[in-house]
């Protein structure tokens, strides 16, 4: 087949987008648009005319099993631009020493034996009315810690505070103030999470944090504790 | 947060810096849509199930791929998922218990009452509107839920030499009706 006519190439393209092209021919388009930047760029633009009708398809919440699927896949993995630096330099400093085979193997075995940072586990998102997650709880940085932060600035964070509560049956158990900017994770023990199912909530109090030791303020996130953590 | 399509951006952007936070966050507030497509195609649960997880494998890979000149972090999403789900549906050959697919919903997504789309949609929807009936059933049919020419020649009952010039004819129609 020829692949340098423009009509055929539009075609193929919009074929491949909406899933009418076979098995095998799907498979030979797809390694030409790797090679082939205007090719991928006509399939873009196919996928961007056909985008609308995927508006049109109600969402539906996946079981939590695939998310722990993912997290399973990719622990200990880096992304790749974090391999790629590493890699450089690696490759930089072996040609840079006279002893590049010996140095090398020496840094393998350090790298071998040195013990894998514990991978933060997620253990809940909390996000605001509109579904929009606001603060991630994870696991760590030390065993039996749980650490609260932000995910992002937050919109209106300034004249009060941010009280985290476990609530799991009876009253609301304060877990302590969070700071509403990045990097500024909250610590608590692992011991002191409510259980896996329930719920954790943040109210907005007085500076300080409610006086009454019950959520004064309205709740403005929550989310549900995923995984036991100990 | 104010900007939606920002903070996905932002959230991509730290994914492809190894950030698992963001990465969490950017499954939390996409994967309830993104599964809903991949239902769509896979219609068996456990399979979606499957799409979706090979697609945010795919996506903590990728995600200094994504470019923003390309389009909305949604977009890109849907298409990887779009992508997948139709790798595996053409991996399984054959589906057992046929598509159920829901020509009612198709049809209805040229229907006249459109008062609550945006203009992509409705634009898209004037130009499906110019198409024949039963090629633009076809077209729908395999965009939405991955039918083969096969499957639509079976469905539709004409020959699959039949879909295969339909779908040609719909798809020259449609580009030169959508990009004047």
């Amino acid at each position: 087949m020829r692949y340098d006519d423009p009509e055929l190439r539009r075609r193929l393209a919009a074929e491949y987008v909406i899933g009418t092209m076979p098995s095998r021919a799907r498979r030979r388009f797809e390694r030409l648009t790797a090679a082939d930047r205007a090719l991928a760029d006509l399939v873009a633009d196919w996928e961007t005319r056909f985008a609308p009708l995927d508006d049109t398809t109600l969402p539906a919440a996946p079981p939590v099993r695939v998310w722990r699927a993912v997290e399973q896949r990719i622990a200990g993995s880096v992304a790749p631009p974090a391999a790629a630096g590493w890699l450089a330099s690696l490759r930089f400093w072996r040609a840079a020493t006279g002893f590049a085979v010996a140095a090398g193997a020496a840094l393998a075995v350090y790298v071998a034996l040195a013990p894998a940072p514990p991978v933060p586990l997620v253990v809940a998102i909390l996000s605001d009315h509109s579904g929009t997650p606001e603060w991630i709880a994870l696991t760590g940085p030390r065993r039996g810690e749980v650490s609260i932060a932000a995910l992002g600035p937050l919109a209106d964070s300034t004249g009060h505070a941010f009280q985290l509560w476990a609530v799991a049956g009876g009253p609301p158990r304060a877990l302590g103030l969070l700071a509403p900017k990045r990097g500024h994770p909250l610590l608590i023990a692992a011991a002191a999470l409510p259980p896996s199912g329930a719920t954790l909530a943040v109210s907005r109090e007085p500076p300080g944090g409610s006086p009454t030791g019950k959520p004064t303020g309205p709740v403005l996130y929550q989310g549900k504790v995923l995984i036991p953590v100990r | 947060m104010p900007d939606q399509a920002a903070h996905l951006q932002d959230m991509v952007r730290r994914t492809a810096l190894g950030d698992r936070a963001a990465f969490a966050a950017l499954y939390a507030q996409t994967s309830a849509k993104l599964f809903g497509v991949a239902l769509r195609i896979s219609v068996r649960r456990e399979i979606a199930e499957e799409v979706l997880q090979e697609s945010f494998v795919a996506v903590w890979r990728r995600a200094g791929d994504y470019d923003p000149a390309q389009g909305a972090v949604l977009a890109w999403l849907v298409t990887i998922v779009r992508r997948c789900a139709i790798d595996q549906l053409r991996h399984q050959q054959s589906r057992p218990d046929g598509h159920r697919a829901d020509e009612a919903a198709a049809n209805a997504l040229t229907a006249r009452d459109r008062s609550d789309s945006g203009a992509e949609l409705r634009a898209l929807q004037r130009c499906l509107d110019e198409l024949e009936p039963r090629p633009r059933q076809a077209v729908l049919l395999a965009y939405l839920y991955g039918l083969t020419r096969e499957e639509l020649a079976a469905r539709l009952t004409v020959p699959v030499g039949t879909v295969k010039s339909w779908i040609r004819r719909s798809l020259d129609r449609l580009q030169r009706c959508l990009d004047p």
